[in-house]
């Protein structure tokens, strides 16, 4: 169905003339004597409805069913007519519902059986029922602003339902003008205005009433086109329940609907709580969700309903409920529903049951005996609707599992991590417009780009996620912004992991694939820590504070030999300064003893890399220790593509190739304490000036 | 989406066909050779499609019922004899009973036609079905439209001018109309030769089978996978936007959602999502070609052990029970879960939710979702023992509002039952008492049906004239008031039949001490 079909906009015009207080002379029984009464009470005599309340009731059914069924841009205008037009709401939203129009109409109250009927008649109603379907309503007010120059695709099309009493064929034939006319007029205003659309499409809906055991002044007519615009159908229709059948009937046809009756529903008898009793129970809906009989031509259609003259019901059987809420269905569609008869007993419990959160399978019956289960009742927030679930042959069956593609082999999958970083990312609505601009959804995606930059997928890959001691500060790092708490938690964790290492406690560091008991325990640390600087490096520039941790981080960690000496040497050079400040430069005699020294540290690292690459050597498989990447390479590539994962051939190849050259010769100094591979020449001078050049060498090792 | 190839073996596509200084071809093998470049390209890029073979002349049969073993399609291409005249109508009915029998009228299907532009004569003949197209009555109806959503492409075993000399050309593309327009006619460019057919199958290859390849991502975390079958193009709607929505090569995650409070959506249609190793050049490693089959193996192992992103998502989607919410383009959103095929073996799967701000009406406007550390409080309760979904609707649905309809007698009787049972037991039951009077009266009066008012007015002086010597003297005092307040609002007098009035239960000075006299 179009957005902007005749269904979008249904103008109700009921006549409030004298004579619609008329009598339906169909009785209502209401005093039912209760068994066990008092004898000998006459019960009251029985009352009847009036035209207008038949024809009242009758359109408050029509639009219940759907309002039920579809809440949202299927817009009723209620208009009651008699010395002039009363229009009991608008085309907003907000008056779209039964309430508002019940308290409308109550205000209206019924007719005046003893005003003058000469100053009456449903020509004020119709006439401003064409006005109503020239104004605009907000969904295509917002279809229109949105499509720009192409406004005019937006359509206005429109039914008007108008319940009467006439008096004869031409008078109907009079009111069918005199509609004619009026479109014809105002879509002559509408082309001139902004506010207003032209009609093109009206259709209209007459029904003539009038009271049981009567003859018709007017004859049935079936749609006709009487211009390009307007096209009517006549129904002479006797009060009372055969009025509100023809409406049920027509809602059915107007928004396309279908009639499903659950069969087989056991129920608790009233009477007898223990034993319960099969119901039967008949829904509308859409008919889409009988798409699958309807094409198939597989109509196991059960007989006519009982009031029906036009209506079809397709059977379909209740199965006991084996359904839960973590089941997943394959289902092609979902329709919201409207039970036909909304207070009987069957129907309420029916939907009370669903209601209360309960999914319900529905099955075919079929002349074979095997069991299809083709739909399920559910509900969703207080709505229930009918899903079509998918009976036929999956083309993707027998895919390939996922274990046999990519990945498939890895068993190390930091499966229940992920699961942990998922119910974090979980969505939530947020109803009223929050306070910054900014959409919710961009920011679960922002959420999520945070939380990645560092994650490594699986067990071997990473030591610091295996470690419980590290959970207080990899929770919050990822956050947008910290708290001075948060920062306390991180240095704690930070002051935490030093002890550990003071300690000399095992990490989980993984062996897979490696000889032997794997790294050395102080290079285990070192593992640990350059991981742990690269989770918190991605971050530094969410905030200051982010920064104030890996300032804490380096202060904290631990540091290769060299390093140590760098740092005992940065400490001294500290005091020196002081001093210097003092004293002026008593400094240049250290520096010998420093180049030695560090050139000392130079040559312990090779030993060490020399002995790494003795155990790694037979085994290319075995997770690369972080810091055996290239140097330059560790400094140039951004934090985030470390995350990446694996390494590349050639990234492992070159690796190896480096650190046998380098095994060869000794490094220069100035490569070594260089920064993107430039060396700052002189630097004595700009430390002279109380520049901190240390921090260059310990760039060039991360 | 499925394929049926219809292939005419009518005695005109054994014409020859001449090629210049090379041995002798009929056009059968011209399509012959055709079919089997698609069978090859689809047992290597495609491996997942069902395929079925018909052949066709005033008779039809199913050669290979749908597979995916292209061996068998490729040995039924040779095992064909040639009969008699061609007869596309029952052909095409053939093909209607198939794809429903098999897979039901919902799932969408391709049908490869291939013939010789040679439509058959007399009764039968595609002129023939199409000239008395008009005159059917429901149960003989022509097969097209297809019951089930689908493409025709129809393959012509012949170059434009030649199909243009006859009316065949016009009669397929009216073939083409009649199945919504949906489908498309293929035909040689140039002399009929080799070459020239394999570009014709080449550019319906390009058309309807080539793998839809795509980036699934999660912020950083990505995987490069192939989207089985490929999903089409889609229409939100045809009168204000007619133009046809792609999905997005990249499939980006923005969030996660327990699979209880999804609660099976519905859903377009749905899609493995197999993960792939590319190389540089974009030829991919994982469920694809490479000439060599021990390559192919090698390769499969080293991309089999290398981690990725799809194998991570799926187990953990699989252990939480939850779904990932995947954006596939502007306003339209789909969800991965893991599907289990079998006890062993299962798979990483998306579903496409209809294109919308608003696809599920209990999740709300999609954009309007965002990450739960941007709310007050978790809405999933510190324990993870509540949910913020689904949402509630504005209005509740007449189901759950408790309307008043009195259509059928049987509604106003149990009506006004309600109020006289409750009558009967007052005082106790003061409060629902009044609650049913004042259902009764609003409706009363929206609907003008102030006869009931007075009717049940009446009711409730004569259940005060029955109360029992033993009954609270509470009762009376109420019954006599309610039925006054009810008679004042039949008499239709505005001050009276506020509708927004209630009528609230007397003051009376029955205290407790009286009670305990009783």
């Amino acid at each position: 169905m179009k957005i902007f079909a005749e269904s979008h906009k249904t103008v109700f015009v009921v006549d409030h003339c004298p004579y619609m207080a008329e009598s339906c002379r169909q009785h209502v029984e209401f005093d039912m004597l209760v068994k066990n009464r008092t004898q000998g009470i006459i019960p009251l005599a029985p009352i009847s409805k009036s035209l207008w309340t038949c024809s009242v009731e009758s359109s408050m059914e029509y639009c219940r069913i759907m309002y039920d069924i579809f809440p949202f841009k299927k817009l009723v205008n209620f208009i009651v007519s008699d010395s002039g037009a009363h229009v009991l709401n608008s085309w907003t939203q907000e008056d779209q519902n039964l309430q508002e129009l019940m308290a409308a109409l109550a205000a209206v109250g019924p007719p005046n059986p003893h005003a003058d009927p000469e100053c009456c008649s449903i020509l004020h109603g119709l006439v401003t029922a064409v006005e109503a379907l020239c104004k605009i309503t907000e969904y295509q007010h917002e279809a229109r602003t949105m499509l720009m120059e192409n406004a005019e695709r937006v359509g206005n099309r429109g039914r008007i339902i108008c319940i009467t009493n006439a008096k004869s064929d031409s008078h109907v034939r009079m009111l069918e003008e005199c509609v004619q006319e009026t479109i014809h007029e105002h879509n002559k205003l509408a082309a001139n205005s902004d506010h207003l659309m032209q009609i093109q499409k009206c259709e209209l809906v007459l029904i003539h009433t009038y009271p049981v055991g009567e003859d018709s002044l007017v004859s049935d007519r079936p749609k006709k086109e009487l211009s390009s615009v307007l096209t009517s159908e006549v129904h002479s229709v006797r009060a009372g329940r055969h009025l509100a059948t023809k409406l049920n009937v027509l809602v059915q046809q107007h928004f396309d609907l279908a009639s499903t009756t659950i069969t087989n529903i056991p129920m608790k008898e009233e009477q007898h709580a223990n034993t319960s009793a099969n119901y039967d129970v008949e829904l509308l809906h859409h008919k889409e969700a009988h798409v699958d009989f309807i094409k198939s031509g597989d109509n196991h259609i059960g007989g006519n309903s009982r009031e029906g003259t036009f209506k079809e019901t397709v059977t379909l059987k209740w199965c006991t409920p084996r359904t839960n809420s973590v089941e997943l269905h394959y289902c092609t569609g979902a329709y919201r529903i409207s039970p036909v008869d909304v207070n009987s007993r069957p129907s309420s419990c029916l939907t009370n049951f669903l209601l209360n959160g309960r999914s319900v399978l529905l099955e075919q019956p079929r002349k074979s005996g095997s069991k299809v289960i083709s739909h399920m009742l559910s509900s969703h927030g207080g709505e229930i609707f009918l899903h079509v679930l998918s009976s036929s042959r999956s083309i993707l069956e027998d895919p390939p599992s996922i274990s046999e593609g990519c990945g498939g082999r890895v068993t190390d999958y930091r499966i229940t991590d992920f699961g942990e970083f998922m119910r974090e990312n979980r969505l939530t609505p947020f109803l009223e417009p929050r306070g910054s601009l900014e959409i919710p959804l961009e920011r679960a995606k922002d959420q999520l780009e945070k939380h990645t930059r560092y994650w490594p997928m699986i067990i071997s890959q990473t030591t610091i996620f295996n470690m419980q001691a590290v959970v207080p500060l990899a929770s919050v790092i990822v956050k947008e912004a910290l708290t001075d708490e948060d920062i306390l938690n991180c240095q704690k964790t930070i002051y935490n992991l030093v002890d550990m290492e003071r300690k000399n406690d095992p990490l989980p560091i993984s062996t897979v694939g490696t000889r032997g008991k794997g790294p050395k325990r102080d290079e285990q640390y070192r593992i640990m820590w350059n991981e742990l600087e690269t989770l918190v490096r991605a971050h530094i520039n969410n905030s200051d504070k982010h920064q104030r941790v890996l300032e804490c981080l380096l202060a904290c960690r631990s540091k290769p030999p060299e390093e140590e000496e760098r740092k005992k040497r940065g400490r001294k050079r500290e005091e020196k300064e002081d001093k210097s400040e003092k004293s002026g430069k008593d400094y240049e005699p250290d520096k010998p003893w420093q180049e030695s020294e560090r050139l000392k540290g130079v040559l312990d690292r090779e030993k060490e890399e020399l002995a790494e690459a003795e155990i790694i050597k037979d085994s290319p498989d075995s997770p690369e220790p972080p810091n055996k990447k290239p140097l330059v390479t560790m400094d140039e590539m951004p934090p985030v593509e470390k995350a990446k994962g694996p390494m590349s051939l050639l990234s492992l190849w070159s690796n190896r190739i480096n650190t046998a050259n380098s095994r060869k010769h000794q490094e220069f100094i100035g490569r070594l304490n260089s920064v993107n591979n430039k060396a700052e020449l002189y630097q004595h001078l700009k430390e002279d000036n109380g520049m901190e050049t240390t921090e260059n060498g310990k760039g060039s090792r991360q | 989406m499925p394929t049926v190839v219809v292939m005419d073996v009518s005695l005109s596509m054994t014409r020859p066909v001449s090629v210049e200084g090379s041995e002798e071809y009929q056009r059968k093998h011209l399509a012959i050779h055709g079919l089997t470049m698609l069978f090859e390209h689809m047992a290597t890029n495609y491996k997942l499609e069902f395929t079925a073979l018909v052949v066709f002349s005033s008779l039809w049969e199913l050669m290979v019922p749908f597979t995916r073993d292209y061996n068998t399609l490729q040995e039924a291409l040779s095992n064909m004899d040639d009969y008699d005249k061609t007869c596309l109508e029952a052909a095409l009915l053939g093909v209607c009973n198939i794809v429903q029998q098999e897979w039901g009228a919902a799932i969408p299907c391709q049908v490869v036609l291939v013939t010789d532009g040679c439509l058959g004569i007399g009764r039968g003949s595609l002129r023939h079905s199409l000239a008395t197209h008009n005159q059917r009555s429901e149960n003989n109806r022509f097969p097209l439209p297809f019951p089930f959503p689908s493409k025709l492409y129809v393959m012509c075993m012949a170059n434009l001018e030649e199909l243009q000399s006859s009316d065949s050309l016009d009669c397929l593309e009216r073939l083409i109309d009649l199945n919504n327009g949906e489908g498309q006619i293929f035909t040689i460019d140039g002399p009929l030769c080799l070459k020239n057919v394999q570009s014709m199958f080449g550019k319906l290859i390009d058309l309807a089978y080539t793998p839809f390849h795509a980036v699934l991502k999660c912020g950083h975390l990505t995987s490069d996978v192939q989207v089985f079958p490929r999903p089409e193009p889609f229409i939100i709607d045809e009168e204000i936007d007619p133009t046809p929505k792609a999905i997005n090569t990249d499939l980006e995650i923005v969030g996660f959602i327990d699979i209880a409070d999804i609660s099976s959506p519905p859903v377009l249609s749905r899609h493995l999502v197999l993960p792939i190793a590319l190389n540089k050049e974009g030829d991919e490693l994982g469920p694809g070609i490479t000439d060599d089959t021990e390559d192919e193996n090698s390769a499969n192992q080293i991309a089999g052990k290398i981690p990725n992103f799809c194998v991570l998502l799926h187990g953990s989607l699989k252990v939480e029970g939850m779904v990932a919410i995947v954006q596939l383009g502007p306003e339209w959103y789909g969800m991965l879960y893991s599907q289990a095929d079998s006890k062993k073996k299962s798979n990483l799967m998306m579903s496409l939710f209809e294109p919308g701000p608003e696809p599920l009406p209990w999740l709300g406007k999609m954009a309007q979702l965002g990450p739960i550390s941007d709310a007050k409080e978790n809405p999933y309760g510190e324990d993870d023992n509540k949910s913020p979904f689904p949402l509630q609707p504005k209005n509740k649905r007449s189901y759950a509002q408790n309307v008043t309809v009195w259509i059928k007698p049987s509604g106003l009787q149990t009506d006004v039952q309600k109020i006289l049972r409750n009558a009967r037991k007052l005082p106790e039951k003061t409060q629902t008492f009044y609650k049913e009077l004042n259902r009764l009266r609003k409706a009363a009066l929206a609907f003008g049906f102030l006869d009931l008012l007075k009717g049940v007015a009446d009711m409730l002086e004569r259940e005060c004239t029955l109360l029992p010597d033993t009954a609270h003297p509470d009762a009376a005092f109420q019954l006599t008031h309610a039925a006054q307040q009810l008679k004042v609002a039949s008499t239709g007098t505005s001050e009276y039949t506020a509708y927004d009035h209630n009528i609230t239960p007397l003051q009376t000075d029955f205290s407790g001490s009286s009670a305990e006299r009783m």
